[in-house]
Formats: C-alpha cells, sequence, structure tokens
C-alpha cells in the first residue's frame, strides 16, 4: 500500500521563485597569498515550497544530490524517542515506483555512493552519481517524497535494524552509555535531553500510523531543500527538477519546537559503572549558544586552542606534560538551538580520576581567567581556513554542507561566507565567551568507572 | 582515540561508501508490485527509475613517475582544482619486519618520528604543524608491508610542509624522555583495544588465518611495549628508512617541474640503497574448520567472523576474487546485507572483503548481531556461502556487479587522494601503467565459472575459520554446531 500525497492545495502549478542568486563578494581570507574558491549557485524555491539550490561546478564528471528535511531528534514526542531516525530507515524501503532494496542496488549499481542521516536537527539524504545519471538521482528523491511504501513487515524489519544500529554503536561499546547520558543531565528541553538514536522501548512502540502522520508532516516539499552540485547545465537541471518535484503537494507547516534552555542552578554530575570499559572516563558539557553566532563562532576556536592538533594546551598539558590523561578531546558543536563545548578524557591507567579531572579544572580556571593568545588564536583561524578549502574538495560533502546551512540558518550562503565570520571573531570576543560560557556551576559531568566483571560495582543512581 | 560527540545516525555504515558494490539478483525472476511473499533477501525490481544504460567510461589522469638518483621513487600527481598540498610516502618494509620478540617496532618508529628531530622538540613540532594549518603523522598497520608518512595542508606552506616531512623522516631523534611518554600512551591504548570487539574479532582471526607468519600479529604487547628501547627504534629506522626503500606520492596545486627540485631539496640528501623486499610463501594448505569464542561478558552482540587465506595482489586471479566478493557482500546490495539484515533482522550490517598484499592475503565475511540470533545469523552465513558455491551466478546478478565496479571509477576522478592511491599501488605492486585503463576490460572477463571458482577457493565450509567474540554463556553452545569450538579470553588466553 502506497501513502500518497493528499494535495492540500488545488493548484500546483510549478513556478519557479527566484528567491536569489549568491553574489556577495568573498570578504578576504586570512591568507590573501590563497586562491579560495566561491560557489556561485542559483537559489530557487518551487511553487509548492521546496527550496532548490542548483551548484554548477565542472571539475569531475560527477554529482551529488543532497535533499535535506527540517526535522530531527528535536522534533519528537515523548514515548516516540528514536522516531526520526528509524523513519529514515523507512525512506530506504521503496516507494510507489521503487521497489525494497532497489534504491541501492540502482545507485550502487551504476558507480554511485549513497546514504542518509540523522541528527538532533535535521534528516538528510544523500546520492553522488557519474553525470550521466541525474535523472536516476531526481527519480529516486522525488518518488520517496512523493510517495512512500509503508508496510507494518518493513517497519518491524528496520526497527530491528536501526536496534542493532543501536546495540553496535551505544550498548556494546565502552562510554556508549555516557555520551547519552551527558546530553540526558546536560539539556532539559526534551528536544535536545534525549537521544536521537532512542530508546529500545519507544522504538517497539513505534506503530504504521506514526510512520504515516510523520511522512505526511514532515516529508514534504515546503519542510525540504534540495541541493544539486556537480556537472550539469542549471537550466536543465531545474527544468528536471520542477518535472519530478513541481507535482508534489506542499503541506501545511510542521509545528515549531522551542529549543530553549534554562540556566542551570548547580553543577550537575554522575557517575556510572561500565562493564564494557576499561579505562575510566571524563565528559564534560558546557551550554553555548546556537551555531551560526558570535559566540559559538568564538566557542569553536577555543575549542581548537584548548583541544584540537598536537599542540593544544590540553594535549601539551594533560597528555605531554603532566602524563595524566592517555587522550583527550575538546569540540564545540553548532546546532539550531543551544548547543555545547565537550570536553573528554581519560586517566591513563594508574592515575585516579579526582587527579585527571582536577587537572581539567586547572586549564578551563586558567583560561577563563587569562584567555587565550593573540598566536593561539591565529593558529585556529589557519586551521579553519584549511578546513574550510578542503570542505569544497567532494561535490558530495559541499551538498550536505549547503542542504544542512539551509535548514538550520535559512543561509545557504554560509557555504562562502563562514571562512569570513571566523575571521572576524577578535581575541576579546573569545575571552568574553570563554568567561561567559565556561562557568562551573553552568556545566555537566559524567564520571564513567570500569565496573567488575560480575557486575559489583552496581550504580547507586541512575536512569 | 578522539572521541565524536556530534552523532549521526545512519541507514547503513560500509568500510568504503564509494567502492563499487555488488548487488543481489533475486534467485527468481523479479516481482511486479509488492508481492508479499516474495523473500525480502531479493532486491525486488519494478524497473521503473530512469537509468542511463550507458556506463561513463573514464580515463584516470596518469601521474608523471620519476626516480631520483638516491632510489627515491616520486609520483606527481597535479590536481588544481584546490589551494591545496598533500604529501604520501611508503617506505618498505613496515610492521612484517618486526622481530620475534618486539612486536610493534614498526609501529612505535613510525609514532615516534613526531616526538623530536635533531633540530625540533616534539613540542616545537607539534606548533610548527598546528601553526600552518597542517597535518603531519606517520603509521605502520598491523598486517601492511610499508610504513605510511602523511603530510598535508595549503599550497603556500609547500616549502614548510616538506621541512618538516623531511626532518622527522631523515633525523628523527628518539628522546628517551619521549619515549616513556610514549610508552606509557601505549599501555592505554592497548587497555582500551581490549575493550573493543572488533579489534578482538579481527586479532583472533589473524592469528587464526596467519599462524606462525608476521601477519598473524595484530597489537603490540604489554610486554613488547616494556621492552621497547631508543636503541631498538634507532635501529629499525636506520635499517629501512632509506630512500631505495620509499615511494614518495604528491597531490595538488603545483607544478611537476617545479616540484621535482623541491623534493630534491628536502630529500636528495637521503642515502641508501632499497632492501631486498621481504617474501612470503605461497599460501599454505587450508585448516579443517574451526571456531574461536572470545569470552566478552556482558557483550549484547555478537560480532562474527568468517574466513579463509586469500591470494597476492598481482595473481592473476585477483579479478575473480573482486567481482565474487562484490556479489557474496560489497556492500547494502550485496547477498550478505540482504539477507542477515534486510530479510532476517539479525543486525545492522553484514559485509565481506579482502586484504591482497605482497603476500597471500585473506577473504573475510563478517557482521555484528544480538546475542540471541547468534545461532541463526550462523545458518545465514552458511546459507549464503553454500549459495555462492553451488549455484552459478545468474547473468544479470553477474552484469550488475562488474557494472558496479566499472561505472565507479567515475566518482574517484573527484577523489586525489583515491587517485594517488591507485597510482602509488601500481607502483608498488610493479603494476603496468595501463592498469586502470585495463581493469574494466579485466573485470568485464570474469564470469559465472570465474565467480564460482573464486568461491571454492575462498568460501569453503570445510576450511572456514570463524571467530565470535561475545558473551560465552549465551553462544557456546550455539556455535559448537558449526566446529569445534575454542574459547579464549579478551587477552587471547585459552579458557577451559
Amino acid at each position: 500500500m502506497f501513502l500518497r500525497r493528499k494535495a492540500i492545495a488545488t493548484f500546483v502549478a510549478a513556478i519557479a521563485l527566484v528567491v536569489g542568486m549568491s553574489a556577495a563578494l568573498e570578504a578576504s581570507p586570512a591568507d590573501n597569498d590563497l586562491k579560495v574558491p566561491k560557489l556561485e549557485f542559483q537559489d530557487v524555491k518551487l511553487d509548492n515550497g521546496l527550496r532548490v539550490i542548483l551548484v554548477p561546478d565542472h571539475s569531475a564528471p560527477v554529482y551529488a544530490i543532497d535533499v535535506c528535511y527540517n526535522v530531527g531528534s528535536r522534533n519528537e514526542r515523548p514515548g516516540r524517542t528514536g522516531f526520526a531516525h528509524l523513519f529514515e530507515h523507512m525512506m530506504f524501503q521503496g516507494s510507489e515506483n521503487i521497489g525494497k532494496g532497489e534504491h541501492f542496488s540502482l545507485v550502487l549499481n551504476n558507480g554511485g555512493g549513497m546514504n542518509g542521516t540523522t541528527n538532533e536537527d535535521r534528516t538528510t539524504y544523500f546520492e553522488a552519481l557519474p553525470k550521466n545519471q541525474l535523472d536516476l538521482g531526481l527519480f529516486l528523491e522525488s518518488d520517496r517524497m512523493r510517495a512512500l511504501n509503508i508496510t507494518q513487515a518493513n517497519l518491524d524489519n528496520q526497527r530491528n535494524a536501526v536496534q542493532e544500529e543501536r546495540r553496535q554503536g551505544i550498548d556494546n561499546q565502552p562510554y556508549g552509555r555516557a555520551s547519552l547520558d551527558l546530553d540526558n543531565l546536560s539539556y532539559d528541553n526534551f528536544a535536545y535531553k534525549h537521544s536521537t538514536i532512542g530508546s529500545m522501548t519507544d522504538l517497539n512502540a513505534a506503530t504504521i500510523q506514526d510512520v504515516k502522520d510523520f511522512f505526511r508532516i514532515y516529508y514534504a516539499p515546503n519542510n525540504a531543500v534540495l541541493t544539486l552540485v556537480g556537472d550539469f547545465n542549471p537550466d536543465e537541471a531545474l527544468a528536471k527538477v520542477k518535472k519530478y518535484f513541481g507535482s508534489i503537494p506542499s503541506q501545511p507547516e510542521p509545528p515549531k519546537v522551542l529549543l530553549d534552555e534554562e540556566p542551570h542552578y548547580g553543577e550537575r554530575r554522575e557517575t556510572i559503572y561500565d562493564p564494557l570499559a576499561r579505562l575510566p572516563e571524563i565528559d564534560m558539557a558546557y551550554h553555548i549558544p546556537p551555531g551560526n553566532t558570535p559566540e559559538n563562532y568564538a566557542i569553536q576556536q577555543l575549542a581548537i586552542v584548548l583541544g584540537q592538533g598536537e599542540s593544544s594546551r590540553l594535549y601539551q598539558h594533560l597528555v605531554k606534560e603532566k602524563q595524566l590523561a592517555s587522550d583527550v578531546s575538546v569540540q564545540a558543536d553548532a546546532r539550531i538551538g543551544v548547543s555545547q563545548l565537550y570536553f573528554s578524557a581519560n586517566p591513563r591507567p594508574g592515575v585516579k580520576v579526582v587527579d585527571l579531572e582536577r587537572a581539567m579544572n586547572d586549564e578551563i580556571d586558567a583560561v577563563v581567567k587569562d584567555g587565550i593568545t593573540a598566536q593561539e588564536l591565529a593558529k585556529a583561524k589557519t586551521q579553519l581556513l584549511r578546513q574550510f578549502i578542503e570542505r569544497r574538495r567532494s561535490d558530495l560533502y559541499t551538498a550536505i554542507l549547503i542542504g544542512s546551512y539551509t535548514v538550520y540558518f535559512n543561509d545557504p550562503n554560509l557555504i562562502n561566507t563562514t571562512l569570513a565570520k571566523e575571521n572576524a571573531v577578535t581575541l576579546a570576543q573569545v575571552n568574553a565567551a570563554t568567561r561567559r560560557f565556561l562557568a562551573r556551576d553552568q556545566r555537566t559531568v559524567v564520571i564513567t568507572l570500569p565496573a567488575a566483571e560480575d557486575g559489583s560495582s552496581a550504580p547507586k543512581a541512575g536512569k | 582515540m578522539r572521541k565524536d560527540f556530534s552523532k549521526s545516525w545512519s541507514v547503513f555504515v560500509s568500510a568504503a561508501m564509494f567502492a563499487a558494490l555488488t548487488f543481489s539478483a533475486p534467485v527468481a525472476r523479479a516481482q511486479q508490485g509488492q508481492d508479499k511473499a516474495a523473500p525480502l533477501s531479493q532486491v525486488q525490481r519494478l524497473n521503473r527509475a530512469p537509468v542511463n544504460k550507458e556506463i561513463l567510461r573514464v580515463q584516470l589522469p596518469r601521474p608523471e613517475v620519476q626516480t631520483l638518483p638516491n632510489g627515491l621513487m616520486l609520483v606527481l600527481q597535479e590536481d588544481h582544482k584546490l589551494p591545496t598540498i598533500a604529501f604520501t610516502m611508503w617506505i618498505r618494509p613496515g610492521q612484517l619486519a618486526d622481530p620475534a620478540d618486539l612486536p610493534g617496532l614498526a609501529s612505535f618508529t613510525a609514532e615516534m618520528l613526531r616526538e623530536g628531530t635533531e633540530r625540533r622538540t616534539s613540542a616545537q613540532l607539534a606548533q610548527e604543524v598546528d601553526q600552518l594549518g597542517a597535518t603531519l603523522d606517520a603509521s605502520s598497520r598491523f598486517g601492511a608491508s610499508f610504513t605510511s608518512v602523511n603530510a598535508s595542508g595549503l599550497i603556500n606552506s609547500t616549502s614548510e610542509i616538506l621541512d618538516l616531512m623531511s626532518d622527522v623522516v631523515l633525523h628523527p631523534a628518539f628522546p628517551a624522555g619521549e619515549l616513556d611518554k610514549y610508552k606509557q600512551r601505549e599501555e592505554a591504548g592497548l587497555e582500551e583495544l581490549l575493550g573493543n570487539p572488533n579489534f578482538l574479532g579481527q586479532r583472533e582471526f589473524r592469528h587464526v588465518i596467519y599462524g606462525d607468519t608476521p601477519m598473524a600479529i595484530a597489537s603490540p604487547t604489554k610486554e613488547s611495549i616494556e621492552k621497547l628501547s631508543v636503541e631498538d627504534l634507532k635501529k629499525f629506522h636506520g635499517q629501512h628508512y632509506v630512500p631505495g626503500n620509499a615511494i614518495l606520492g604528491v597531490t595538488g596545486d603545483f607544478r611537476s617541474s617545479d616540484m621535482r627540485a623541491l623534493v630534491e631539496k628536502y630529500f636528495g640528501g637521503w642515502k641508501g640503497a632499497a632492501e631486498a623486499p621481504l617474501s612470503f610463501p605461497d599460501a599454505v594448505t587450508p585448516k579443517p574448520t574451526k571456531i574461536t569464542l572470545v569470552d566478552r561478558p556482558g557483550s549484547v552482540q555478537t560480532y562474527i567472523v568468517g574466513g579463509d587465506r586469500g591470494i597476492r595482489r598481482v595473481d592473476p586471479e585477483y579479478y575473480k576474487l573482486v567481482v565474487m566478493n562484490q556479489v557474496l557482500g560489497g556492500g547494502p546490495q550485496a547477498r550478505l546485507f540482504l539477507d542477515l539484515r534486510e530479510e532476517h533482522s539479525l543486525t545492522y550490517g553484514s559485509y565481506s572483503r579482502f586484504n591482497s598484499d605482497i603476500y597471500p592475503g585473506d577473504w573475510q565475511a563478517s557482521a555484528p548481531v544480538r546475542t540471541t540470533v547468534t545461532g541463526d545469523a550462523m545458518e545465514r552465513f552458511v546459507f549464503e556461502f553454500k549459495r555462492i558455491n553451488d549455484e552459478p551466478v545468474q547473468t544479470s546478478e553477474l552484469d550488475e556487479a562488474r557494472r558496479s565496479i566499472i561505472a565507479g571509477f567515475a566518482l574517484s576522478l573527484e577523489q586525489p587522494a583515491q587517485l594517488l592511491s591507485d597510482w602509488l599501488t601500481v607502483q608498488y605492486y610493479g603494476l603496468p601503467m595501463d592498469y586502470w585503463d585495463k581493469y574494466p576490460d579485466r573485470v568485464s572477463e570474469v564470469d559465472a565459472a570465474g565467480v564460482q571458482a573464486a568461491a571454492k577457493r575462498f568460501v569453503d565450509l570445510n576450511h572456514m575459520q570463524w571467530v565470535a567474540v561475545g558473551d560465552r554463556k549465551q553462544i557456546q553452545e550455539k556455535l559448537s554446531k558449526y566446529g569445534p569450538v575454542t574459547v579464549v579470553d579478551v587477552n587471547g588466553k585459552a579458557k577451559n
């Protein structure tokens, strides 16, 4: 049985409304010697609300297609955690004109690559194919946007696949539980509090009706961004997009999700005993502003200085000089809502967790008090410049990135402007953001301790 | 191990997303519509999608290959899309030359290169690399026949990058203080590895498949880490890190005519003739099937591996193995995935792969499955292994498998790292320069008989070597149905 789109609007003339071309001049990069490539693209909205970004790139005879839907695990309700990702699996089970398994087969047997991924904020589907398969990619994406095939057998089968995905990535891995517990403890708003992979109970509870409703509400052209990057003629490509997608009816705007977080009353802590872990681990999280804000860009650079690259502070001080940690990571994410700065470190054998934590606290206190140096900031900017350029390597990665930028921040031109935004961050801004957001009473800490094989160190408090 | 905090969840994860993958044709004719009676392990072909029947044929751009007077081979591949540069050096012989009492020496040597040179401390190296926005790393994978040194960054730092790379390769200092710290990190790393089910499974698989050969080693040991001395590192480096043993590949926004002079400036003073390459005997007589169970209490999945010895990279049977592997387990529309996941819901994914090197390598299939269905998963593996042995592949299935490999070349044109690796492979194994041009034809020549021959040779249930990592209390009995079971602990020591 196929779930066909119910036409809400009676008229579906596929008149493209051009909303803008990217014409802004590139802000000068950190190093004027380098030719930083600027992407030209068309940004067009179809009459049914589908936003279409077309980026010609004739450097290789390939193209990539990304369809990014404005839905993620933040949109789930209590009792249905993991649903957005489970739904993503359903999108590969066939549609009106595509049989079960046929999507994988058609793409991979015609020289392509593909996947789909879900996180808190968005669900994105993508293929890369030789340039002579443009119709194939457009057909696959439009057919499932229009008429996904939803059956109990498919749902049961993919539910199992997702549960195995959870076991493989979380339940059967050391520190798997810690990664879920950290966000669960740190966030109060349900949207980001619960895990994208979901609980086994909720996955078991998902019904066919849930799938149909989710499809209708979220998988509408007006809730999606289609990005094409590669070796095509933009006018021809746009005509094909209209041909395949133009008649898919739009749906009412999905309900918005508030992503506010209140300040914490004090530091939050949890200790868990993990029978699969052989070394302890300390994981910390601090709330920071949403992505694409000046303060988030500032904290990204702080994260590089603190923990990325072997010259970073935490690697040099905790791993090399004091030899307290066997490994350390620092990373800041950039979500639609309140984001986080994460720290993670493992004490090397023989080192007490409390001693490692004290040393981490000392590092954080020092950077709050004295800030980072101009030289450290310059180093971070050079690393970001390099990353910015390397990201342009593949059409596929570019398409995925543009889709995410558009869904998250309504700004596909970020593919060109993030470099200037990163360069605009000043030392004063980084240090001010550090003082503001790295407050001890606002952080969350999860300590993982290895449990004995017989489970004798049972957790005292836990979820 | 860097922790990845931003977890995205995907519909599948396989080792090489863009590698050409097999498909699995239905044994019966494709069904129209959504017939619930059709087994889910078959692709349901509606054949309504617009597919261009023509394969976009491409030719891989040829590099410039030269050898410097000191014996260093240079492979230069210009790529002007982005203002970047990447150097990749392969230095024989790698981990396979580790002394028997010091497993991991090649890896230790490679990783210690960055811990100080004659004119730079470890911290100075780190600072200079990060300030350039560059990356510099060296590693020696277990089972690989060479050490790999990689340096990359922005094109306007080319000289600085080469300076750093040549400094660590030619003049590492192996400071004693840094060695002590490194050893402690290695010990911690080894401890962590023992918690990783994939590592445990692969370690035992190698142990069983490769017996007494150097390829059986999958990691250092506590003893070898403790024992390691500065003298050991200097000796390994002095003996093996010579230009005659090395190939340097370069890709990026440079001119070949300028690059040679630049490389000579930094590597020209490097001296040392090639060593005789390591040699390895032909594959041994297959052993009778058996199962090694790594007991991992608390495991909620069983990681199953089944496989056997394979062939050398230059073996003429290579193409048959490539195509057979594609059909059986090359990707999410190959037989193992469709059977174990899409039909029987046992796993997030099941695939097969092979390793072919200067020694006869291995072929293996694997899947992590929830503990309670371990027996069912074994049954499915056995079913699929029998099927590819007993039933000739249908023409349509074979066509699609070959097509997926050949059509996949187009995508590689936007992956300069892949292209460079392809050309280093040609140089390393002594393949002809038209190897990649001819590759599609060689693949096209593999017929159903060829696939079946490869199956009979590499997927033979009488000699299949199995490894299962999981909770022995729940799985040992089920596994014993498939062969004699030996139980070991996570350290590899036999358990009763």
